[in-house]
């Protein structure tokens, strides 16, 4: 070329390409630097826009100002085909000594702009930054709140990583978890120590046999009532008043050997012999509650001669059945020997 | 009563905490420190809580799971404590690396064993979502029945990628329901054994296959490769002896080690790389020494789109069973690296073989010889005349830019290849010659041989190495 030709000649033009951010700006970026980015790539190729200011590309929303800068640093350095594998490393290792919410934005933006490249850079950086750390740890470094319940922390952190640290959180939570169960057993046991029938065995036998002072007997009713309310709970039988002495001996031994029905109560659940009147109604008309006095009476003599031998059968009978017993509540069989002791 | 438990928790950790402070340092004067430093880390941690963002919960979970594969899988389960939104991140990985990682080590195999198998069945049984990837390696596993549960779990995960690879200490005998894994693109299998059923139909998605130190029935292995239609790349590595004949129509990439006695690859057009390590034993040589069919036809045959070829050990031997000089019916014509080990010099069979295939290929750029001359046969060549007399002399390596010979004692029968090769290679621009180690005196002499050869390239350098 002359040098006349020279002046007419524009000098060699760099080819831009316009792109706008989701906030609106736009901003004129080198081709080659622009189409490394596929996304932009595409827009370029299918639609053909991004040639001039009016026609920009509109970026994914995720790409802010300040993120398409570093992105298109990133584009800047790889595209050069120049390079080494070595000085890439080390471009890379520079280009993410980042702060950790620098880096989410920027992967997220390298995400949407499909430059998976950087997408597997920033991963990996801010993967070495959750390696090996404590939650505590990486809660800060990422400020994630701490906002798991306490239930859900004391739900026993699955324990798959068999972690001694997440181990010895567990013990502690299983052991926080027992305590609290025990305060709650505890309560209830309270509760239900209200309608244990502390009367003495002596007072019993005096209202079976024709009842005391109101006291007594206000008392009897009270408790009465519980047991009215705890009987329910058990199996009823189908009552015949004949049966009935046998009912109730049926009874007891269905209380015997199941101890299921309401295991948290076992402790305090005294043998149904003590509550004889369990059948009594207060509203029952004298006839009937005649006849349920002569059965009391009878169930009490049989009781008196019957319970210890009675006793002696079911341990024997049961001996499997009454050791789970035993577990529940030691008291129960302890309040059986003492009743038949006292006989 | 929340109040006074999370008092407890806090005391808890504190208690922890302190434990661990106690257990650094016994002096007061750095528990102080670290007392303070307590504080410290707490009042910028409400700082940081206000000012800072919690940017990396909301990322896309395309990028969590990016980031959740590239630690180990304990670690990312423990992820799921640190926030609600975290809780079950980890469930939704599709790609699932288990290795002997996800369990402490203990001295007694049998509580790692225990230990792997709880973690990946307790695991698999939170797992919320498809599974594409599954890779398990270990060598603590073996012969456990919960792989096979896995497998059942994963064959019902429409699982893409699957490798398995167990120790050696016993076999795994792949579950029937290892083949109904319709969608299966990749296999990988390292020791185990491998039985079809016959209702087998194939895998359809197949791409890649590789078959490591796996006890299969020979027919067996013919009848799965034909009905992978879309099997791009195969790896069979450590089989024993058995005649194979590979009929893959879409097959590019092909990968053999073991001993064979008979290799066809009878329907491979598409194949561009072949890397193939053939073991011998006594009965296979036996075997070769019987036969009349030409190998290198039977394998190098129908390849015409081969770009790179390796051969190990006794490749070069195996073809040159029943291989003449004569054309071949095709050439390779995209044929850019020939890679041939311990090619034995004194043999002309094989010299023959190397010749036939890159006199074949027009385009060749790179050629790596390695030699396993045996010395005291090699001097005594008594055929040498063959360079003169029969071998052509208007051929050019057109494009044959890097040689490298290795292991050479500088026998005749070498020497006179590199001077063929010298001779009819005018862009030549490295040639390295690395001389056997066993050999330490005969350099000198073999240095002046390849002074004296015509170079047809002016450009070419010949490097001598030795260390």
């Amino acid at each position: 070329m002359s040098e006349g030709t020279m002046a007419v000649v524009k000098p060699e033009m760099k080819s831009y390409i316009w792109v706008q951010t989701a906030d609106g700006s736009i901003q004129q970026v080198e081709e080659e630097v622009a189409m490394f980015c596929p996304m932009i790539c595409r827009e370029v190729l299918q639609t053909a826009m991004g040639s001039s200011k009016n026609y920009a590309i509109s970026l994914p929303q995720r790409v802010n100002p300040a993120t398409l800068g570093l992105i298109l640093d990133y584009c800047r350095f790889h595209q050069l085909q120049g390079r080494s594998n070595k000085e890439r490393k080390i471009f890379d290792e520079k280009f993410v000594r980042l702060d950790t919410e620098k880096l989410c934005e920027l992967a997220s933006a390298a995400d949407s702009l499909q430059l998976r490249p950087l997408v597997d850079l920033t991963s990996r950086a801010l993967a070495r930054m959750i390696e090996g750390r404590t939650p505590e740890e990486v809660r800060e470094i990422f400020n994630i709140p701490d906002d798991l319940t306490e239930e859900e922390k004391l739900e026993p952190l699955r324990n798959i990583t068999d972690d001694p640290h997440i181990r010895l959180l567990n013990r502690l939570y299983a052991r926080k978890r027992k305590e609290l169960k025990e305060r709650e057993q505890l309560k209830s046991i309270e509760n239900e120590e209200e309608r244990v029938d502390k009367r003495s065995v002596d007072d019993l036998l005096s209202f079976i046999n024709g009842g005391d002072g109101d006291s007594k007997g206000v008392r009897a009713i009270k408790n009465k009532k519980k047991n009215r309310k705890r009987k329910d709970q058990l199996p009823r039988n189908s009552s015949s008043n004949n049966g009935n002495g046998d009912h109730k001996k049926n009874d007891t031994v269905d209380n015997v050997a199941s101890p299921n029905k309401s295991s948290k109560f076992q402790d305090s659940e005294p043998p149904n012999l003590e509550f004889v009147e369990d059948d009594m109604d207060d509203e029952l008309d004298p006839a009937m509650r005649e006849e349920i006095d002569r059965e009391v009476e009878d169930f009490a003599r049989r009781l008196n001669s019957v319970w210890p031998k009675r006793i002696q059968e079911s341990v024997s009978l049961g001996n499997e059945r009454l050791v789970p017993m035993s577990v529940y509540g030691s008291g129960s069989l302890k309040r059986f020997n003492g009743f038949g002791k006292q006989q | 009563m929340p109040l006074s438990l999370s008092l407890s928790l806090s005391l808890i950790r504190a208690s922890n905490e302190e434990e661990k402070d106690r257990r650094r340092s016994t002096n007061p004067e750095v528990s102080f420190f670290f007392v303070f430093h307590f504080w410290y880390f707490n009042l910028k941690l409400c700082m940081d809580s206000i000012l800072g963002q919690d940017v990396i919960s909301d990322l896309p979970q395309s990028i969590v799971e990016t980031i959740l594969t590239k630690i180990p899988i304990r670690d990312a389960v423990r992820t799921s404590i640190l926030s609600s939104k975290w809780r079950y991140k980890w469930a939704n990985l599709t790609h699932l690396v288990f290795d002997d990682r996800c369990s402490s080590l203990y001295n007694d195999k049998g509580l790692v064993e225990g230990n792997l198998v709880k973690f990946i069945t307790r695991f698999l049984f939170l797992h919320d979502g498809p599974i594409h990837m599954f890779t398990l390696s270990s060598t603590y596993l073996q012969g456990s029945p919960y792989i096979d549960q896995w497998l059942l779990f994963l064959s019902r995960k429409d699982v893409k990628e699957l490798v398995i690879e167990l120790g050696d200490r016993g076999w795994f005998r792949a579950p029937t329901c290892l083949f109904s894994c319709r969608k299966l693109t990749r296999l990988e299998l390292i020791h185990c054994e491998l039985d079809p059923p016959p209702s087998f139909k194939g895998f359809l998605s197949l791409k890649c296959l590789v078959l490591q130190q796996v006890y299969i029935a020979p027919d067996k292995v013919e009848n799965l490769l034909s009905s992978c239609p879309l099997l791009e790349s195969l790896t069979l590595s450590y089989f024993d002896s058995f005649a194979l004949s590979i009929c893959a129509p879409n097959l590019k990439y092909l990968c053999l080690e073991g001993e064979f006695k008979d290799i066809r690859l009878e329907n491979t057009p598409l194949l561009i790389f072949v890397s193939v390590s053939m073991y011998m034993t006594d009965d296979t040589a036996e075997h070769f020494e019987q036969s009349t069919s030409c190998n290198f036809d039977k394998f190098l045959g129908g390849v015409p789109c081969l770009q790179r070829l390796i051969g190990y050990i006794y490749f070069t031997k195996y073809l040159s069973v029943g291989n003449e000089l004569g054309k071949l019916p095709i050439t390779y014509s995209h044929l850019k690296i020939v890679q041939l080990y311990e090619v034995s010099f004194e043999d002309m069979k094989e010299i023959l073989v190397v010749l036939r295939l890159i006199l074949n290929s027009p385009i060749l750029q790179e050629l790596q010889i390695s030699s396993s001359s045996n010395t005291s046969l090699a001097t005594e060549a008594t055929d040498l005349d063959f360079w003169e007399n029969e071998c052509p002399s208007d051929c050019t390596f057109r494009l044959l830019k890097s040689v490298k010979i290795a292991d050479i004692s500088g026998v005749p029968h070498e020497m006179e290849f590199i001077k063929f090769l010298l001779r009819n290679s005018p862009v030549l621009e490295v040639m390295s010659i690395i001389p056997s180690t066993c050999v330490t005196d005969g350099r000198i002499n073999m240095l002046i041989e390849l002074l004296r050869f015509r170079r047809a390239s002016a450009e070419a350098e010949i490097t001598f190495i030795q260390n």
